[in-house]
């Protein structure tokens, strides 16, 4: 007889005969969904139960291990508990993304009963193994505090805040995902199950850069329960690309792959053990080729061309005034080298999609930041109409620019059609790490030149990208390094070339930031090297310099009546100047909406149905928070209430295209489209006194486009984007050299969830903060030598202070009641602040991140 | 005022899996360096406990015993890492840490892989599947036995889970089994 497995789940005795993880059993058999599959590897926590009282990662438990033990999920907290949780996450503005969530409830609860009421250090040590990318932990130890404060009686929950008839624009709004998030009920697409639903997974290649002489089959398609083994033959048009169609889906036999995250063939079988057996079953022959593996490589002359055209992948050229003459007649100039590494979004979600046979098409349930993209890119690959391909977004466990690109989507969309059957494909951790594009890495010198007050005069640089092996989002990325790397102030003589070249290095595009990262921690560097020179304060240099309403930014463009660069810089003041030879400070400004003359729209539709207000509008919220802001939109413009307004999601069938979820756009694009539909209903709803229930049936559609100028534009103030943020971070380092406190001050505009926009901050400083100290992505030979443990990201432990602070101009601009967006900006300045704080404690200037010789380099070394 | 709450633990670094301890049971109590200077070949393994009990006489809250394999252990519910244990066993076996590394390799072992693994059922014998599967990149093979850096460790059990020997262990009993008190 079989040995059998006995355990307690939730209060109810169960038994398997399977040795398996523990996550499985609780996934696949129980259906717990609430235990998260963040990486199967431990070391993210997102699918942290408790086990005999102590928090647990259920990926490393087994089934057999877990006899006799009393095991607890989210589903299996009391009432009080989930009612505690739920207020408490929402009150405090816990919940972004989500996919963390459940497992830090669980953690949570795991201290909470042994320490009723736990301290802040204690409760950084309950969440040291799970990670959150989104929150930057600070709002997460606060609704566990909040948690345990209501379970021990001392604090009440306030149902009104959750019900929220009270909703409108800069009101504390509980957000509409924190229920199903905290409760972990909500689906994201791996939660999706469907009648005689499937698994496909693609074999990807060994080598970064290698022929494919065979690729043979035989075996895993003879696995009984193997359903197909697709390969590039199979698909009818083998390219995908967000903007460039230069990414093969699969590598045909003969051609050459780019990278290790390259499929070669896609097998479908009945279930995931089968799955995997059969992806071991393909043989694949590859012949061996020489990797070009850094941009020096990518140029040389006689380099393998990774893609036919050439290795330069996209240039630009961004010029104004005479940079030459200006840095030649400058009192002082400085020139300096700087490198960025790639970085990895480690998003808590890895990619999944569900995709089945839908009316005349293919429908795909999907985690993405754009369903019209990810239709676009499919219905390519097909060679179909878009409309036969309908997409929708399932809960998106973070993205931050790392979901623009199809991943998992057109895989399972061809898999579905194939075996005409609903096919889930789910990425590993270390396929998602090895595929999806990353933060591009820079090479870059930049000549700052000043006059004697500090005044800038000109710039002068140069970008070189690593793209890696495919486009992906280089040219808007390397464009906005390039228009970005002037900085927030006032100087009219640039230029700037900047290059991206292809390797066969993991393709690089969009990430937070979108370029400016990078070169604003070039150009905020070289600004405190001036003003060493000219022997004022590097806060002085930057008041001095700061852009205001009225003037002329760098790229042409006047500054708009809400620009407020200098009030953040006023808000941070004292604690730079209190904090000598300590402290560093930075700038940075980024666009908000896509802009440089592109036909950036966004879209908005209200029915009113079944008495409530129905909003669609294709927007997706990756975690950040924009499907509630756009029901705050129709509350302050209608006065009704949250529950009365029920926003449909991003469904390309029903919802109009709203843009991708980038470049900080929804909040301020949709939310204005958001804002003129609600405005519409609003006239009708005066009209019929106020009675909802008279519109029944009733429609508004409002598109919303504010017209901007292509870049290089023959006018003398071109208008590059709609709106532009602006942000200064202080960080101050205490005397170990360890980051003690951020000061965050920021101009959004209008503050739409003063809430939300807190963890928006916090989170984007520490994942700033990571960019400086920890984290890194090595390659050797252009296979990524890491895993998701080792990326070094920040953990709840390592947390510095984040004073979240935002500036709220009187004058603001006339769309969305005069909020900006806040997505990506709170993610720029940090690194380049650090490093100067660096800089004034020991006068070291560290070029290169991750920056080394800190207290954090150090740490990391002497494990090794 | 902050309350000061990191519990400190005792671990003790061998699962008393030499062959030849429980031969050897019938062994002068209480007194680990006598049995060290008279009877050195007492365990086989010359860095494995010696199960003469000098920690358990040495500590004051009755939270380490000599478990049924001969070797120290110690109840992480009454331990408060004093640390009087560690001062009293002659072979340095005994480790203070704090209660987040629940988590840690009960061997110190020196002996080559194959030695160790003749001396000792749970004797780690650098094998290093430990390393390849933390996830955190936190363990190495030092001197032919595992170390698990602290700064790096998230605790998560799995190189526990792994160790094909038993070596790696828990210390809250829930990767890992607890052996029985005698």
């Amino acid at each position: 007889m079989k040995e059998t497995y006995t355990f307690t789940v939730n209060g109810i005795e169960r038994t398997t005969d399977q040795d398996k993880p523990l996550l499985r059993y609780l996934r696949d058999d129980l259906h717990l969904h609430s235990v998260k599959d963040g990486c199967s590897e431990g070391a993210c926590g997102t699918c942290t139960i408790i086990v005999d009282g102590r928090a647990v990662k259920s990926c490393v438990l087994t089934t057999k291990r877990a006899v006799g033990k009393n095991i607890i999920t989210t589903e299996g907290l009391s009432d009080e508990e989930k009612e505690a949780f739920v207020y408490a996450f929402g009150s405090k503005g816990s919940v972004q993304c989500g996919f963390c969530i459940p497992g830090m409830v669980m953690a949570g609860k795991a201290l909470i009963d042994r320490v009723p009421d736990p301290t802040e250090e204690e409760i950084k040590v309950a969440l040291k193994g799970n990670i959150c990318r989104c929150t930057g932990y600070k709002k997460i130890i606060e609704g566990i505090q909040l948690t345990a404060a209501i379970l021990r009686g001392d604090a009440q929950i306030e149902t009104n805040l959750e019900k929220g008839d009270v909703y409108g624009v800069g009101q504390h709004a509980f957000r509409l995902d924190v229920r199903e998030k905290v409760l972990g009920y909500g689906e994201y697409p791996d939660d999706v199950e469907m009648e005689g639903m499937v698994y496909a997974s693609a074999v990807r290649s060994k080598y970064p850069r290698a022929r494919i002489l065979d690729i043979h089959t035989e075996k895993a398609e003879a696995l009984p329960g193997v359903l197909a083994v697709l390969t590039a033959d199979d698909v009818p048009n083998n390219k995908v690309g967000h903007l460039q169609q230069d990414w093969d889906v699969m590598i045909a036999k003969g051609s050459v792959t780019r990278c290790v995250g390259d499929a070669i063939c896609l097998v479908v079988a009945e279930t995931r053990e089968i799955l995997e057996k059969a992806k071991k079953l393909v043989k694949i022959d590859y012949e061996e080729l020489k990797p070009v593996t850094s941009i020096t490589e990518a140029m040389a002359e006689d380099a393998p061309k990774v893609h036919s055209k050439g290795n330069l992948c996209q240039s630009r050229h961004v010029t104004r005034g005479d940079a030459k003459k200006a840095l030649a007649e400058s009192k002082y100039v400085v020139t300096q080298t700087y490198r960025t590494p790639f970085t990895e979004h480690a998003f808590l979600e890895p990619e999944s999609a569900v995709a089945f046979p839908y009316k005349d098409g293919v429908k795909v349930l999907s985690s993405d930041q754009g369903v019209y993209d990810t239709r676009k890119e499919i219905s390519i690959m097909l060679g179909w109409d878009p409309e036969r391909v309908v997409v929708e977004n399932k809960l998106v466990g973070g993205g931050f620019g790392g979901k623009e690109d199809v991943s998992t989507q057109h895989i399972a969309a061809l898999a579905a059609l194939k075996v005409k059957r609903p096919v889930k494909v789910t990425f590993s951790r270390q396929e998602s790490i090895n595929f999806h594009p990353k933060r591009h890495a820079m090479e870059g010198t930049f000549t700052l030149g000043c006059d004697e007050n500090g005044i800038f005069t000109g710039l002068d640089c140069e970008i070189y990208f690593d793209t890696g092996a495919y486009a992906s989002l280089c040219g808007p990325v390397l464009e906005r390094a390039c228009t970005h790397s002037v900085g927030p102030y006032c100087y009219q003589n640039t230029d700037i070339r900047g290059y991206g070249y292809y390797t066969n290095n993991p393709p690089a595009g969009a990430f937070r930031g979108f370029g400016v990262c990078q070169s604003e921690f070039a150009l905020e560097s070289n600004i405190n090297l001036l003003a060493e020179k000219v022997g004022i304060s590097p806060w002085e240099i930057r008041y001095r310099n700061a852009i205001e309403p009225g003037k002329v930014l760098p790229n042409g463009q006047i500054a708009d009546c809400s620009t407020a660069l200098k009030e953040t810089l006023l808000a941070v003041k004292d604690a730079y100047e209190s904090n000598p030879g300590r402290a560093g400070i930075a700038c940075a400004m980024k666009n908000a909406g896509v802009g440089v003359g592109l036909p950036d729209k966004g879209r908005a539709k209200l029915v009113v149905h079944d008495g409530k207000v129905e909003l669609y509008s294709a927007a997706s919220d990756i975690g950040q928070g924009c499907a509630t802001v756009f029901v705050q939109m129709v509350a302050e413009t209608t006065g009704l209430g949250r529950e009365q307004i029920i926003n449909k999601g991003a469904n390309s069938e029903v919802a109009p295209d709203s843009g991708t979820t980038s470049g900080s756009r929804q909040t301020l694009i949709t939310g204005e489209a958001v804002r003129m539909a609600s405005a519409d209903l609003n006239e009708d709803l005066k009209e019929a006194g106020g009675d909802l229930s008279k519109l029944e049936g009733k429609e508004y559609f409002a598109e919303f486009f504010d017209p901007t100028d292509k870049l290089g534009a023959d006018v003398p103030n071109p208008k590059s984007h709609v709106a532009y943020g602006f942000a200064t971070h202080v960080v101050i380092l205490d005397d170990d050299g360890r980051v003690k406190e951020v000061y965050a001050a920021h101009d959004s505009g209008k503050v739409v969830n003063p809430i939300s926009i807190q963890g928006q901050i916090e989170g984007g400083v520490l994942m700033g903060l990571g960019y400086a100290l920890t984290e890194d992505f090595p390659i050797k030979d252009g296979v990524p030598q890491v895993k998701y443990g080792t990326l070094g990201l920040m953990r709840s432990t390592q947390i510095p202070d984040i004073h979240a602070i935002y500036v709220e101009k009187e004058e603001l601009l006339p769309f969305a009641y005069g909020a900006k967006g806040i997505g990506e900006i709170a993610t720029i300045p940090t690194a380049p602040a650090a490093q100067g704080a660096y800089y004034a404690m020991d006068h070291v200037l560290r070029t290169k991140l991750p920056m080394e010789d800190t207290y954090y380099s150090k740490k990391q070394k002497a494990v090794k | 005022m902050a309350r000061v709450r990191k519990k400190k633990v005792a671990v003790v670094q061998c699962a008393g899996g030499c062959r030849r301890q429980t031969e050897n049971s019938g062994l002068e109590r209480n007194n680990c360096q006598q049995i060290l200077e008279t009877k050195a070949d007492a365990v086989s393994c010359e860095y494995g406990c010696l199960g003469g009990g000098s920690c358990v006489e040495a500590c004051r809250l009755e939270a380490i015993h000599i478990n049924d394999r001969g070797a120290a252990e110690v109840d992480p519910e009454k331990c408060v890492g004093c640390g009087l244990c560690a001062k009293a066993c002659p072979r340095g076996l005994i480790r203070i840490t704090t209660e987040e590394y629940n988590i840690y390799p009960a061997c110190v072992s020196e002996d080559a892989g194959a030695q160790t693994r003749k001396n000792c059922d749970t004797g780690c014998i650098a094998c290093g599947i430990c390393v390849r599967n933390c996830p955190m990149g936190a363990i190495s093979i030092e001197n032919n036995h595992a170390v698990i850096d602290e700064e790096k460790c998230i605790a998560c059990g799995m190189c526990a889970v792994k160790c094909p020997r038993g070596v790696i262990r828990d210390y809250n009993g829930i990767f890992t089994v607890r052996e029985a008190k005698v």
